[in-house]
């Protein structure tokens, strides 16, 4: 009985031996005929002229720029909208606009020559949101490495990046189903980038012509909108003249969190809503306990305990690049020291 | 829990002699349960995930035998009438051991009518089936596992149905998971039976859930068998909730969920726990070797209390009293007490003689009960309007208990254990 007992235990305390074999065999795939979706290569598409690789707008095909944006491991973007002919944007104070049948959003990702180690610039990705008829698709296209077309890939893919100061990275291009994961609303997709508050600003790409973005879409008749309509604007996260530390926090927690983090998102079940119109401060996370976080709590007890940003969970799964920590779950490999700095100050300044 | 129940038949005398050795022993050195299947991977990785994002309504997608090995969650949205398929148990292997995107294994959202039937899935970095925002969801014959030994950092739900209507989940086997194995959550209109869970945290929990029926299932060696919950804040209430014809034993692992989530406050040894819940049913199930309490109903704000004070072991987040306002006065719609609970006609096993002395709860019942603790409890914590105006127990917080030769108790958390009572006539209501 005892003997029984005492093996029991030291069979207990035996270590583990990793007896898993891991074979790679990742089958060549066929072709996938998606030409019901999209054209197989960007450059189909005619939305640039010249070297595609300069990304020149063609006629319809307009650039804007976001107040805040999202962090993508440092990538740089470049975004233009494509109106079809004699349409227009129906303006909305507070929510994505409502845009016209065959709208294009056209989202570059790229590094340049100072970012990328011992590389020249290049352009990774290109991901486009076309409105059909009652639903927008999303299309991920990859750019070949000489950098003259770009090829629809709907399961996404792989890249190696390295970046000055940086651990190199496996930079993920999202499948057709991550795109969704974040663009979604209420079960639909949807873009997230283009509202009143994030267009409203200058582009600065236009130099000493630059205007108020939303002004020149209205001018062209793009938008649908009054010449007095005062329009509602988001800080820009990373510029104090723009909002106080309140204000730049909540922008930045309301494009990288709440995509998902809002009643209409996909990661209602938590309870936690960190869009900038959010005013309870239970909802925010303020004293907020986990619901379904697993190992992503990091033993800690609250998303947010005023002026303990190391004890607050939001803070703790932002500063992971584990992916059963981190948030947001999908869309960057790396840690964005920038925004952790913003959201730790603010976290210490609440009460 | 062997070596307990072997423990059991032996003479007193001995018992005594050894008994500190032994518990030394296993505090020393837990026996840790491990899960250790053969495999042999190979990636069909982008074929499976193009395959899953062109379905055309109502078709069956076919897995073949094989163990395939996944870098990245396999995501189903926004389909209708789509089966899964596999060529049975063991036989079709879905890991996600070297995941690197995403935290769920297999995704599904915005969808209705879905079956996923006759594979294994296992080693999700988070949930290894999520399935939100879905109308028809079937589980059936789906092994749900982690492999090696049970850890923290196993993913924390095996199946998780979330925001879902008319779920059924049946002849599984789950084990590993750090939080629940089975968890249903804000979900209506849920049938649960026939599965074995085993080597989890919470073996089945129902959370925020509505018309769920848990029956036929085997719970056993989990830290709690099944969890009845109701949290604040969520997009919907629990309540209607039937347990019946469960087996439910020896669910005396130690808790491994991480710190922070509200499991890793239930006690090694819980058979059945319902917390903040109405209309909750629990009859005709085999409770047995629970070895801290076979069925508890307590108040939300036991629990959190609880949780709190696990985490603050690590850090020092302030007043848990003035926490657990700030929480729950923030949800006004939230009732955080349990009421109309009806236990009957459930049988149980002999009671060990010893708690189990892991949890505050075990040692408390030592403490109080000596050698004969209950195997029912209420913590009897109540809201101002307990006692309608005329004096009489309002009764939505009725709490019936009608069950032969077992001992009950309501255990007055709320003013240090004073208004402890043994086997109360309060429990013994006519419904």
């Amino acid at each position: 009985m005892f003997f029984l007992l005492i093996v029991l235990m030291v069979n207990a305390c035996k270590p583990k031996n990793e007896a898993s074999n891991i074979v790679f065999e990742e089958e060549i795939l066929k072709k996938v005929d998606n030409g019901h979706l999209g054209h197989k290569n960007l450059s189909d598409y005619g939305f640039f002229t010249g070297f595609l690789v300069d990304l020149v707008p063609a006629q319809n095909v307009h650039p804007y720029e976001l107040n805040t944006p999202l962090f993508s491991d440092y990538a740089q973007k470049k975004r233009f909208i494509y109106l079809p002919e004699s349409s227009f944007i129906e303006y909305h104070p507070t929510e994505v606009f409502d845009f016209p049948v065959g709208t294009v959003l056209i989202k570059n990702f790229y590094y340049d020559d100072v970012q990328l180690i011992n590389q020249k610039g290049r352009i990774i990705e290109t991901r486009l949101l076309i409105k059909k008829a009652s639903e927008w698709l999303a299309l991920p296209y990859i750019w070949n490495n000489e950098q003259t077309d770009a090829i629809l890939e709907i399961t996404g893919g792989v890249q190696e990046i390295s970046l000055l100061d940086k651990k190199p990275i496996h930079y993920q291009i999202p499948n057709m189903g991550q795109c969704k994961g974040c663009h979604q609303r209420s079960g639909t997709l949807q873009p997230i980038g283009p509202t009143a508050r994030q267009l409203n600003r200058n582009n600065l790409n236009d130099g000493e012509d630059s205007i108020n973005q939303l002004r020149r879409l209205s001018r062209l008749g793009l938008l649908n909108i009054s010449e007095k309509e005062v329009f509602p604007k988001l800080s820009v996260w990373n510029d104090p003249k723009t909002g106080s530390l309140d204000e730049r926090a909540r922008a930045y927690l309301e494009m990288n969190c709440a995509h998902c983090h809002r009643k209409e998102g996909p990661a209602k079940n938590s309870g936690l809503y960190l869009m900038s119109s959010s005013n309870s401060r239970h909802a925010l996370g303020i004293m907020k306990a986990p619901v379904a976080a697993g190992s992503g709590s990091g033993q800690l007890a609250y998303d947010i305990i005023p002026g303990q940003p190391e004890a607050s969970i939001l803070l703790y799964r932002m500063n992971s690049t584990e992916p059963a920590v981190m948030m947001p779950e999908l869309g960057r490999k790396m840690i964005h020291k920038e925004g952790i700095a913003l959201i730790r100050s603010w976290i210490t300044s609440l009460e | 829990m062997k070596v307990q129940k072997q423990f059991n038949n032996l003479d007193v005398v001995i018992k005594y002699g050894f008994l500190m050795v032994i518990m030394g022993t296993l505090l020393g050195c837990e026996n840790i349960p491990s899960h250790d299947p053969y495999r042999n991977y190979k990636s069909i990785e982008k074929a499976l995930l193009s395959k899953l994002m062109l379905a055309k309504d109502s078709t069956v997608i076919q897995l073949e035998k094989g163990h395939f090995i996944f870098k990245s969650s396999l995501i189903l949205d926004n389909k209708k009438n789509i089966t899964l398929r596999g060529r049975g148990m063991d036989k079709t292997v879905l890991s996600f051991k070297i995941q690197e995107n995403g935290a769920e294994g297999l995704k599904i959202t915005n969808s209705e009518n879905i079956i996923l039937e006759d594979f294994t899935i296992e080693d999700a970095v988070g949930d290894n089936i999520k399935v939100t925002d879905t109308k028809g969801i079937t589980f059936r014959r789906i092994k749900s596992a982690w492999t090696g030994e049970i850890s923290e950092k196993n993913g924390a739900y095996a199946l998780y149905p979330v925001i879902c209507e008319n779920v059924l989940i049946e002849a599984c086997e789950v084990l590993g998971a750090s939080d629940a194995g089975i968890y249903v959550g804000q979900s209506k209109n849920v049938i649960i039976r026939n599965n074995k869970v085993y080597w989890n945290v919470a073996g089945i929990e129902s959370e925020n859930s509505e018309n769920v029926s848990i029956y036929n299932n085997q719970a056993y060696n989990n830290t709690g068998g099944i969890l009845v919950f109701d949290l604040p804040g969520l997009t919907r209430y629990g309540r209607k909730i039937k347990v019946y014809d469960n087996e439910v034993y020896d669910n005396n692992l130690f808790n491994f969920a991480p710190a922070g989530n509200i499991v890793g406050a239930v006690p090694s040894g819980t058979g059945i726990m319902v917390l903040a819940t109405r209309e909750v049913e629990i009859y005709n199930n085999k409770l047995e070797n629970n070895n801290t309490i076979e069925v508890a109903t307590v108040s939300y704000a036991l629990i959190d209390a609880m949780n709190d004070q696990k985490s603050q072991e690590n850090k020092d987040p302030g007043s848990s009293a003035q926490i657990f306002e700030e929480g729950a006065n923030m949800d006004l719609e939230y009732d955080p007490y349990p009421g109309a609970i009806y236990i009957h006609d459930n049988t149980y096993g002999e009671v060990s003689w010893l708690p189990n002395l892991s949890n505050d709860f075990g040692k408390l019942f030592l403490w109080k009960f000596g050698f004969d603790r209950p195997q029912i409890i209420w913590d009897g914590m109540v809201p101002e309007n307990y006692l309608l105006s005329n004096g009489t127990l309002n009764p939505d917080y009725k709490i019936c208990i009608q069950e032969v030769g077992v001992k009950t108790a309501i255990l007055d958390v709320a003013n240090d254990f004073e208004g402890l009572v043994i086997d109360p006539a309060s429990f013994n209501c006519e419904t």
